[in-house]
């Protein structure tokens, strides 16, 4: 007699159903055995499944009873296999009657037969509306899985009431549910309102463009003039996740156990430079996790001091800033995750901070500069078309007026972004070929040419500023790029 | 010349160990004499060096498109010349102007407050007409010949090493730059002789002996720099010091100069007004920006692009959009998120 229930695993960010089979057939001797590549706490479901169907009213059949899971060469862990296998076991048995068109099910058992919370809601129900099957998840992540559309989710509370099919739809009016782990906090970036930003004229249009184009940003400056505040207020000037991505922000965050509140913010991530190399691109033992650049996906990762990360992590960012996916490989899985984020970095000038400062005289040596910058340098920093230095206020400018809001810059960075989603590309990624092809004014490109003889333009420059004309010219709403627009990409460059 | 003296001055030794054979042996031809019969004690590198014959040498030189001046030959300076402990010989790429020179000296290790200054003097002494002396070491000595080379001016760049050693590897560019604009490059060391610590005290007798007035822009309480003024006080070479913080390394040496009487000095414009006193009229100069006139009137020294917005009445985009024009010309940049002019100026008679 055979009972088939299908459950989730999640490889990368990727959900994949596991089918669990049980078969139930006499033998002379009683057996419970699991087979399909199952981890410590799969195995120990056994005990789990036999109280919780005994603690439920039914009986655990005194016979060979073997478990699937299926495909076997994908490495299952947690427990949250509990509830699929009971279930298929009572399928198996007879105890419980099939229900239409499948099943989906995911849920950790307690003794009792009470199902309780387990990680991976929206995956499950991912599976589930991929098969067009029913869908039965704890309360929690039943309500996580509540913003998919198009599948039947049901909360179970324990095994008995999924096996008379007693199952309500998700509560999602009761407000956040408590976590499954108390180590998964909630991360919420503060974003601040360009408009509490004074001064900061360059800085604040270099954010425009950078939210504009999807272009890399480096703000560099003395401590204090404000940096971090600015990057926090790129989130809110970037147009807002459309559905699909915001299923792929919250897949990427579910498998890293993590959930947002605010779900169609674009995400903010700051690690600190003392993150793990798995932290930062991720990894881990065994099935690996999500780590900052994946979390940041269709989002802002913010780099602070970038000068103080060490060498390694900042190579191991190349990967995931030029093909907008990082892969890791491990023995038990090769996984990619995706990683198109849009990079923010801050750096002081120099050791001290005051380089072209205001009001402190910098007191760094030529040759600490020389070596802090050359930390600076490198791959990574090729990748960031924008480089703008931020001043500290002048005592009297703090009461200045109010700037710009965010809402006013965002309308105008939507329409820039409409005009590249027709082309079809992100200006970030222009190439040569593609940029070559645009209408530059003959005014432009003398003024391009001009830079490379003034020496104010290297070869390496040279496409970086194109791009950023691109972008500025699309905020401008000009079907042509004119001499303005590179004279403001220009100005934007300023190396360190 | 003798060969026997350019032989004697390319083995290497010190310049004082040098002059003090010369004086015990009465000529050259004897020095050598003795220091081939074993006379005289030196290792075997010098014996070696000593050996080289003369034609060897000058074609050596003549390769270098170098040339070694005796005292009281033609090209020498004079006041060089007249110092008791002047270089035996001195070899030179290009040519010793004639017009009078100032020193501009610092330490290696200097801040961006010295190297500005550094620069900004080196521009002003050109545009004056004058010579800049300097020992084309990294920091203040560097930005000082750097400046003078931007305005187009004449510099002088004594060296610790051999005329054919790069050192710092760095500033190979800069001495090039120096001899395209009819400056010279100096040493009293050989070809080939390598940067050791123990050369570069001497040098500094040169800086301070070729020229009319010393001026130190950064220096610790050790160092080249306080070396060369000490050197310039000896030969009665006014000094000039630039004030700084009480309490920051690169200030010491300049603010103990200026308790113990060197002359201070403040802005470029400052620093000629004392220099003309020393060493007669300036030459009247006009500046011409090769940018656009409104850079200075909108920047002046430095400004914010909050600044330039406000006093050119522009919008935000349109006001990076300026910058980048001047970026472009190469009539400004960037210090930090100041935008300063780049003095790109000629310097014109009138």
């Amino acid at each position: 007699m055979l009972g088939s229930v299908t459950s989730v695993a999640i490889v990368g960010v990727e959900p994949r159903p596991i089918t669990v089979e049980a078969h139930v057939s006499n033998a002379d001797r009683e057996l419970f055995s699991i087979v399909g590549l199952p981890d410590t706490a799969v195995r120990e479901a056994k005990e789990r499944v036999r109280s919780a169907l005994a603690g439920s009213g039914y009986r655990f059949p005194r016979r060979r009873v073997v478990i699937n899971l299926s495909p076997a060469d994908l490495p299952k862990a947690g427990a949250a296999y509990d509830l699929p296998i009971a279930l298929a076991v009572l399928l198996a048995d007879d105890q419980m009657r099939a229900p239409e068109g499948g099943l989906v099910a995911l849920g950790e058992l307690a003794l009792d037969g009470e199902v309780r919370s387990v990680r991976g809601g929206l995956a499950a129900a991912m599976v589930a509306r991929r098969l067009g099957r029913q869908c039965f998840l704890p309360a929690g992540p039943a309500a996580e899985a509540s913003v998919l559309r198009g599948v039947d989710v049901r909360s179970v509370d324990c095994l008995r009431n999924a096996a008379l099919g007693k199952v309500e739809p998700p509560d999602t009016t009761t407000g956040p549910i408590p976590e499954p782990e108390s180590r998964v906090r909630s991360v919420d970036s503060p974003v601040h309102d360009l408009a509490e930003v004074r001064g900061q004229l360059l800085a604040r249009r270099a954010l425009e463009i950078a939210a504009a184009g999807g272009h890399h940003l480096l703000l560099s400056g003395a401590p204090g003039a404000g940096k971090t505040m600015l990057a926090q207020c790129l989130p809110g000037l970037l147009p807002r996740l459309d559905p699909e991505e915001e299923l792929e922000v919250a897949l990427a965050w579910a498998a890293a156990g993590r959930r947002r509140t605010d779900r169609c913010v674009r995400p903010f991530r700051s690690p600190h430079h003392s993150a793990t190399l798995a932290a930062l691109v991720g990894g881990g033992s065994g099935v690996p996790v999500p780590g900052e650049v994946t979390l940041a996906n269709h989002g802002v990762l913010f780099l602070d001091e970038l000068g103080e990360f060490p060498i390694h992590l900042l190579d191991a960012l190349r990967q995931p800033v030029e093909a907008g996916a990082v892969s890791i490989a491990r023995k038990g899985a090769s996984v990619d995750f995706p990683s198109r984020f849009q990079l923010v970095a801050a750096t002081n000038p120099c050791p001290c901070g005051f380089t072209g400062d205001r009001l402190t005289q910098c007191e760094c040596t030529e040759r600490g500069r020389k070596r802090y910058r050359r930390r600076l340098s490198g791959p990574l920093l090729d990748r960031i078309d924008l480089r703008v230095s931020v001043a500290r206020l002048m005592p009297d400018e703090f009461i200045g007026p109010r700037g710009e809001s965010t809402n006013a810059v965002r309308s105008r960075v939507v329409a820039a972004r409409k005009r590249q989603r027709q082309r079809g590309v992100l200006n970030r990624d222009l190439r040569a070929v593609e940029l070559r092809d645009m209408r530059w004014t003959e005014a432009a490109t003398a003024l391009l040419n001009q830079s490379v003889e003034s020496q104010a333009l290297t070869a390496r420059g040279w496409n970086r500023v194109r791009r950023v004309a691109v972008t500025v010219a699309d905020l401008a709403e000009s079907p042509t790029i004119e001499e303005p627009h590179v004279a403001e990409a220009l100005a934007l460059r300023a190396d360190l | 010349m003798s060969g026997e003296l350019l032989r004697l001055a390319c083995g290497g030794l010190h310049p004082d160990r040098v002059r003090s054979l010369l004086a015990t042996h009465g000529t050259a031809q004897r020095t050598v004499a003795a220091i081939q019969r074993g006379k005289v004690k030196v290792n075997d590198r010098v014996r070696a060096a000593i050996d080289v014959s003369a034609a060897e040498r000058r074609k050596e030189l003549a390769r270098l498109g170098a040339a070694c001046i005796l005292p009281r030959q033609a090209g020498y300076p004079e006041r060089l010349a007249m110092l008791p402990d002047a270089p035996t010989l001195l070899f030179v790429r290009g040519s010793i102007p004639s017009q009078p020179a100032v020193a501009v000296v610092g330490t290696r290790k200097c801040t961006s407050y010295g190297r500005r200054l550094a620069t900004a003097y080196g521009t002003a002494i050109a545009e004056a007409g004058w010579v800049l002396v300097s020992g084309l070491a990294r920091g203040i000595d560097g930005a000082a010949h750097r400046g003078t080379v931007n305005a187009g001016g004449k510099g002088v760049a004594v060296l610790g090493c051999g005329l054919d050693v790069a050192y710092p590897r760095e500033h190979a560019g800069l001495a090039d730059s120096l001899l395209e604009g009819e400056g010279a490059v100096v040493s009293e060391y050989p070809p080939g002789t390598p940067p050791e610590a123990w050369r570069f005290p001497p040098r500094n007798r040169v800086i301070s002996g070729l020229s009319q007035a010393v001026v130190v822009v950064e220096a610790g309480v050790k160092g080249g720099a306080l070396i060369t003024a000490a050197t310039a006080l000896e030969q009665g070479v006014p000094v000039f010091a630039v004030p700084g913080d009480v309490g920051r390394d690169t200030s010491r040496g300049t603010n103990l100069l200026i308790r113990d009487g060197a002359h201070p000095v403040l802005d470029p414009d400052d620093l000629l007004e004392a220099l003309s006193l020393v060493l007669g009229p300036r030459r009247s100069t006009r500046a011409v920006l090769t940018g656009s006139d409104d850079v200075t009137a909108l920047i002046g020294p430095g400004a914010s692009l909050d600044e330039i917005a406000a006093r050119a009445r522009l919008s935000p985009g349109e006001t990076v959009a300026l910058v980048g024009r001047w970026v472009a010309e190469g009539s400004a940049g960037w210090e930090g998120s100041s935008v300063v002019p780049v003095s790109r100026r000629h310097t014109t008679d009138r």
